[in-house]
């Protein structure tokens, strides 16, 4: 009859998990972001790029990785999807379909931003 | 409604969460009213401060009338629902009690109870929805234990949009003697109430959603008969300032500190207003708009919705996925590239999208409101087929 023992502990889980890669130790949350965005490089973001299925990065995926990592390192924050649209010069749907796990999964956790935790 | 309220702007489907635009006549009497006596209400000898005592207390005698209630001074004013629900839940509850609540809860009722749980205050059951998205009053009542002290059930789903059979739920509380709380910030505004007829103890609600009332203001409204409640913040009401001793008189026990008048000026405007347009006239159009939104999205292959075969017993919004696609990701999309605000997530209801199995992306949620037209439906429809024929990568 309780529901809530063993699920919430699956949904509030905001546990950390440390991975090392290139020798260096990375943080991650319980979706895979990076814990701390600071600890990107692309070594990291070609390894989570082949974790979901893709081979390597091509020349218009790496642009949006630089748009997105910029876009932070300036703003403090992610683009809204505005700037997103905006500066990339590309609708989003055409950026959805250009990572295998789209724009939050792919694109945004490629690029090492953090994970958008607003009403999720 | 009133056509020359709207905006120009992007489709807003937004409403389960605030209802966007308010209605211009409501903001600019609020505006005019708070200019003349935005004061201290009830504090101060001055005219003025009797005068938005007053008004304060005509507002409670509104909202009263609204919910059915015939106790307006056990309408308490609060921040918003889920504010209404802490000071409820935690005023309600004693070392030991057990409670009984629902798979379907918003986090401003699990989330205070998990918190009581965890200090090792209260222990309590939550019972399942069904394949439709409703709650069987016979789950509830089977729950109850000896030491049960209260049920609280939402009215409305924020997620489903399924309205639960509180009528039902309330006479057989009251038969079983347990007090019945009621989140109702989904369905206040939306759908009649009665509080007295139902048998509800306490009903949470806010002004901002289906109210049609600015953030910041929402309230309780206490059944005449609720007697044990306790406050859990204590400071000046404007009444005995000269004792430690926080009232006990409703409905300054369970408020405190300057009320938020502004907000109560402007539920107060929205009343007028609902009263005028009728909620059950508002309500009807706004489902011709959703029937019309679940019609169209369940022809487009690759969407699939929750809930919404039966929309009789509804309030006017749909939750629904693009297959292969993070709804995160779709919200983004019609948001930039169609302008279309729409809700993304588990909408602060994890255990509805558990028992979905839409753990832990959720869904795209839509919800309609006074202001949305037809031709707002339209695009939206236009926009999830080309969402959908992308879908999965194309």
């Amino acid at each position: 009859m309780d529901g809530l023992s063993e699920p919430e502990e699956r949904t509030w889980d905001l546990q950390q998990r440390v991975r090392v890669i290139a020798g260096k130790e990375v943080v991650f949350d319980d979706e895979g972001f990076l814990w701390r965005p600071e600890d990107w490089t692309e070594e990291v973001g070609r390894m989570l790029a082949s974790e979901t299925g893709m081979e390597g990065l091509d020349d218009d995926q790496w642009r949006v990785i630089r748009f997105l990592r910029e876009y932070y390192a300036y703003h403090g924050r992610a683009p809204m999807n505005r700037d997103l649209k905006a500066g990339l010069g590309m609708s989003l749907m055409d950026l959805e379909a250009l990572f295998p796990g789209g724009i939050r999964k792919g694109a945004r956790r490629i690029a090492g931003l953090p994970n958008p935790r607003s009403c999720t | 409604m009133h056509v020359n309220d709207m905006p120009a702007g992007p489709v807003y489907l937004d409403n389960a969460a605030t209802t966007f635009p308010k209605p211009v006549s409501v903001l600019e009497k609020a505006m005019e009213t708070y200019r003349r006596i935005g004061v201290s209400p009830g504090r101060g000898g001055y005219d003025l401060a009797a005068e938005a005592e007053e008004f304060v207390r005509e507002t409670r005698r509104k909202a009263a009338r609204f919910f059915g209630s015939s106790a307006p001074d056990r309408v308490i004013f609060t921040g918003n629902a889920t504010d209404a629900l802490n000071i409820a839940i935690q005023g309600m509850l004693h070392p030991g009690d057990h409670v009984v609540s629902t798979r379907l809860e918003h986090n401003s009722v699990l989330r205070p109870l998990y918190h009581l749980r965890q200090k090792r205050i209260i222990e309590y059951d939550l019972v399942p929805f069904d394949g439709k998205g409703f709650v069987d009053p016979a789950d509830i009542i089977a729950a109850i234990r000896p030491d049960t002290k209260l049920v609280v059930v939402t009215h409305a789903s924020n997620v489903l949009g399924t309205v639960q059979p509180i009528r039902e739920i309330g006479r057989r509380c009251a038969e079983h003697g347990v007090p019945l709380l009621v989140d109702a910030a989904q369905s206040a505004g939306a759908v009649p109430i009665d509080v007295d007829g139902w048998q509800v103890a306490a009903l949470a609600f806010t002004g901002h959603k289906s109210m049609l009332a600015p953030t910041g203001i929402g309230g309780i409204v206490l059944a005449g008969q609720t007697e044990d409640i306790e406050p859990s913040r204590f400071g000046g009401t404007g009444i005995d300032s000269a004792s430690p001793v926080h009232t006990r008189d409703f409905p300054y026990r369970l408020e405190a500190g300057t009320l938020n008048l502004l907000g109560i000026i402007g539920l107060s405007g929205s009343l007028d207003y609902l009263g005028e347009a009728g909620i059950e006239a508002v309500h009807a159009r706004e489902m011709e708009l959703v029937t019309k939104l679940r019609d169209g999205l369940s022809l487009i292959t690759g969407i699939d919705l929750y809930c919404a075969e039966d929309l009789s017993d509804h309030v006017a919004l749909l939750t629904a996925n693009v297959r292969g696609m993070d709804p995160h990701d779709v919200g983004a999309i019609l948001d930039a590239d169609f302008n279309i605000a729409v809700r993304t997530g588990v909408h602060c209801a994890p255990l509805v999208h558990e028992s979905l199995d839409t753990s832990p992306g959720g869904s795209v949620r839509f919800s309609v409101g006074p202001f949305n037209t037809g031709s707002d439906i339209d695009l939206t429809l236009e926009a999830m087929k080309e969402i959908a024929r992308h879908g999965g990568k194309g």
